[in-house]
């Protein structure tokens, strides 16, 4: 067990966000409280914790999404790639297209599977011809493990594919605007076991090209999926470290009791 | 912290299979001690008592393999929880293969009862087994009572026995050596004498799971072997 | 409530009832909601048979407004009467008024009678040319001014008949009213039961209904809707022009980006109270701003407009802000999620999305205001407007009436044939707003496919 999590931590990756002394307050509410972590480059990293603990509130603060509630004030830095998001010359807009999300319910716009995927490079700008822009999106659906499917029917509407191919379309469009990083609220959620597995598997390839962080409910799929594991517990960061270390012999006890089903 | 699951079926589960392995335990000291008495007492009806009570022993092991694999593939044990059922499975193992060795003393305590007996050496061998039985009920109760310090310690008296066992080893080959026609049963309770020593040893990888259990890391595994016997006839021999 | 048939044994739950027979709780509950389906159907029934008796009412006394009494004369246009220069001078020719054109049409219908045979007794040559319509002469006039090369020549013409002769084949005018009726006698009506007889008369499809502008009181025959409709067309063009891009954009700003404070929860309420206002109050408000202040003309289709205009902002604005409420939260994440600002999340994804309820609120808003009286009433479009208003924009400006208020004033005369174009003007109205909903109603369907 020790030879393994040393063989882990010799493989040197970069930190690529750093998160210091970060508080979220919801109105009066302290919602997330002092968390600190350093989450690496090409790698996946998990949140896990019990309902309300504030896992995807801190989520949101990565790609500032939290800006669009009025009552949510963030303190603290966040640093991308050594770069304060928050800082004033910070466009949040800019940001979204550096770290893209992929949400709870598959939510593809109801255009064809082509403008799914090529709004993202459409508005940034990224593609400077038609020809351009169909790479684009056949990279990313390939990216996505959707192009198979998808490669004969790009201009149907995206809504009429099944819960599991919406959701990997979701993940292309994510794609197509060539994040570094990528988050992800429970991405599989709303999905049966089956695209569950094929998102899953999925997130194992984008490892190679992206950062990715998953908020889960399941530790399961989190012990699957993720090289890093972070706890959180009523706002607090309790405990964060190798994957396979957490779910064997974790450190806190709060911890323990919540992966063993003891609590929450 | 709640120290119960929310699902109480899973610490029943735990619970249960907890339970075979104590009862298992308890088979277990009872053949050591019986089959070392039947050894001083000549008594192959106590022998035979032993040998046909290892059937119990074995039935409670696979039922035990049976129950962890239940616990694996239904709870998907995490932390604590998964190192309770890794290590119940590995110690039932360990109480089999003593359960094995107290049945083979019993088996050749019926062929020795039909030759005179060799010295003092079935006294010593039974002070041996009492040992053993008394590491093993320790073991035990470190396990019930997650006590690490309690199977530190079990697992450093194996050197007495080791020592013990070295004893007897230079004994048997004295009296081998006085008079041939002892050699059958020096052989036997040789044998015996080495059966007696493995168990210290499973019993000392019983409280490494306990270790294990508690800690979450199996201990260092350089711990002190007394057993010398490999170098008897070599220059020096057993002065190394 | 449940039927224990036996003991049961002592710790065992009572027996259960059968499925098959209901409870009185459930007897009572279902008869309740029987009950209940009967007052809704009747309910439907006592709107149905209003609607009905509604619809037979305008009908019958509209219907007859589509169908008018015509002449076919011979005319012949006398140079010694139109133009006594004989230089086809056209100031020359206005000179001559309708009086002078009147004796033509006396002669032409002389004329006729004698061809075909028909002599009624008791009656002169200038009774028998009342039973033709003051309009005529109108008529006969403008077309003389147009083409005056035809002086001199006789041309055929199709004239209006007199009201009261239009309304004896309608039957509201009979033989025993006519002897105490001081418009007609009952020769003139047995001369034109001479000549429909003879064909010269014909009852048709009256086009003019819907054409024409309107006609003094003396001549209900000739009054026509089409001032009135060109009126109420061009004030929809202006609120669909103004309303519309206000009404959306307003609506924009405050639910997507307008901050949450106690302004704009004020204005809110406003807005909402707006759309109860009593329509007339906008007409005073209409009157003191845009002809008091801003000195606009008026009875102009502009100053309705924009009276209307005010009328249907709320309605607009409340229906954008339903549609846009509409669309869920999770597109708009999504599009910012991949890098959209707020205006590119609002404009490339819900507005489309909310478009199909727009256009409903729309057209509905469209709806309302096109039936609106009270407000032009204020404003001054209860005029009598003959002249059909220029096009575009210059015609905005020019005097026009309005389809539901050319009902109110049509119904404000005395003479009976009114009633029947007030009624035929209800059912030009009512058709409008039936197809303009039935359009919002295939547009929502249409939209709501596509989602």
């Amino acid at each position: 067990m020790k030879d393994h999590h040393t063989a882990e931590s010799e493989i040197m990756t970069d930190v690529k966000i750093s998160a210091r002394n970060v508080q979220v307050w919801y109105g009066d509410t302290h919602a997330i409280k002092d968390v600190n972590v350093e989450i690496k480059d090409k790698t996946v990293t998990a949140f896990i914790g019990p309902s309300g603990c504030g896992k995807s509130t801190f989520l949101r603060c990565i790609n500032r999404m939290n800006d669009t509630i009025d009552v949510c004030r963030v303190e603290g830095d966040i640093l991308i790639d050594g770069e304060d998001i928050y800082d004033k010359s910070v466009d949040p807009v800019q940001l979204r297209a550096k770290v893209g999300m992929v949400f709870q319910k598959p939510n593809p716009f109801p255009k064809s599977i082509y403008d799914n995927v090529a709004y993202g490079p459409r508005i940034h700008g990224l593609a400077r011809t038609k020809a351009e822009l169909d790479e684009i999106v056949e990279q990313s659906l390939r990216r996505a493990a959707l192009w198979n499917e998808a490669k004969d029917r790009l201009n149907q509407p995206g809504t009429g594919l099944s819960g599991g191919q919406q959701q990997r379309l979701c993940i292309a469009r994510a794609v197509a605007t060539a994040p570094e990083v990528l988050l992800m609220d429970e991405p599989c959620s709303a999905l049966d076991p089956i695209a569950t597995a094929q998102v899953e598997e999925l997130i194992d390839e984008l490892r190679q090209n992206y950062s990715v962080v998953i908020v889960t409910h399941s530790m399961q799929q989190a012990a699957r999926v993720s090289q890093r594991t972070a706890f959180f517990h009523l706002g607090n960061l309790v405990e964060f470290g190798e994957t396979s270390q957490i779910f064997t012999n974790p450190q806190d006890k709060r911890t323990e009791s919540y992966i063993t089903g003891r609590i929450g | 912290m709640n120290e119960q699951h929310i699902a109480s079926a899973f610490d029943r589960d735990l619970e249960g299979v907890t339970a075979m392995i104590m009862k298992m335990g308890g088979l277990v000291e009872a053949a050591i001690v019986n089959s070392a008495n039947s050894l001083v007492d000549r008594d192959t009806e106590l022998a035979l008592e032993v040998r046909n009570g290892d059937k119990a022993i074995d039935g409670l092991e696979e039922r035990v393999n049976e129950e962890v694999a239940r616990i694996i593939a239904l709870r998907a044990p995490m932390g604590s929880d998964l190192r309770i059922v890794l290590s119940v499975m590995k110690i039932s193992g360990n109480l089999e293969r003593c359960g094995d060795y107290a049945k083979n003393l019993a088996k050749r305590t019926s062929v020795l009862a039909e030759m005179a007996p060799v010295g003092s050496s079935s006294q010593s061998i039974r002070r041996m087994a009492r040992e053993v039985e008394k590491m093993l009920k320790d073991a035990l109760d470190a396990y019930i009572q997650h006590d690490a310090e309690l199977a530190a310690d079990v697992r450093n008296r194996d050197r007495e026995i080791d020592q013990m066992y070295n004893a007897l080893f230079r004994e048997f080959l004295t009296h081998m050596m006085e008079d041939p026609r002892n050699i059958t049963a020096c052989m036997h309770l040789h044998f015996i004498a080495k059966n007696i020593e493995r168990m210290g040893d499973h019993v000392t990888s019983i409280a490494e799971q306990v270790i294990y259990l508690v800690t979450g890391e199996v201990p260092d595994e350089n711990r002190d072997k007394q057993d010398r016997t490999s170098y008897v006839t070599e220059p020096g021999g057993m002065r190394r | 409530m449940t039927d224990i048939s036996a003991n049961p044994p002592a710790g065992m739950p009572a027996a259960k009832s059968s499925l098959l027979v209901q409870n009185d709780r459930t007897r009572k509950r279902n008869a309740a909601e029987k009950r209940f389906e009967i007052y809704g159907m009747m309910a439907l029934g006592f709107g149905v048979l209003a609607l009905v008796v509604l619809l037979t009412s305008i009908l019958g006394n509209g219907l007859s407004a589509f169908q008018q009494t015509f002449l076919v004369l011979n005319v012949e246009l006398a140079e010694d009467r139109l133009d006594k220069t004989g230089t086809r001078d056209l100031e020359e020719i206005k000179k001559v008024s309708t009086f002078g054109y009147a004796p033509l049409i006396n002669a032409a219908l002389e004329q006729k009678m004698a061809t075909l045979g028909i002599a009624i007794d008791g009656m002169d040559a200038k009774d028998a040319g009342d039973i033709v319509s003051k309009e005529a002469a109108a008529q006969l006039r403008d077309f003389v001014l147009a083409n005056p090369d035809l002086i001199g020549t006789t041309q055929e013409f199709r004239v209006l008949a007199n009201g009261r002769i239009d309304g004896y084949f309608k039957d509201r005018v009979t033989m025993d009213s006519a002897e105490i009726d001081s418009n007609v006698s009952v020769e003139q009506l047995q001369l034109a039961d001479a000549l429909k007889e003879a064909g010269a008369l014909t009852t048709g499809f009256n086009w003019s209904f819907i054409t024409a502008p309107d006609a003094s009181d003396q001549r209900p025959e000739a009054a026509g809707l089409g001032v009135a409709i060109l009126g109420s067309l061009y004030m929809m063009m202006i609120v669909l022009v103004l309303a519309l891009p206000i009404g959306v954009a307003a609506s924009i700003y405050l639910e997507e980006f307008a901050p949450k404070n106690r302004w704009t929860d004020l204005i809110e309420v406003n807005i909402s109270n707006l759309a109860a206002v009593p329509s007339i109050v906008f007409g005073i408000l209409g009157l003191a701003i845009f002809i008091n202040f801003a000195g606009l003309p008026q009875s102009a289709p502009i100053v309705g407009g924009l009276v209307l205009t005010l009328m249907t902002l709320p309605t607009i604005i409340i229906a954008t802000r339903a549609s846009l409420k509409s669309v869920p939260p999770s597109i708009r994440d999504a599009a910012l999620g991949v890098g959209a600002s707020k205006m590119q999340a609002v404009f490339h994804h819900v507005l489309p999305l909310a478009a199909p309820g727009i256009l409903t609120g729309t057209i509905i808003g469209l709806a309302q205001a096109l039936g609106e009286t009270a407000p032009l009433l204020l404003i001054g479009m209860v005029a009598f407007v003959k002249e059909f208003p220029d096009a575009p924009p210059e015609g905005f400006f020019d005097p026009a009436s309005a389809l539901p208020v050319q009902v109110f004033n049509w119904t404000q005369r005395s003479d009976p044939a009114f009633v029947e174009r007030a009624s035929g003007a209800i059912i030009v109205l009512l058709v409008f707003l039936i197809a303009m909903n039935t359009i919002a109603v295939i547009l929502r369907r249409r939209f709501e496919r596509r989602w």
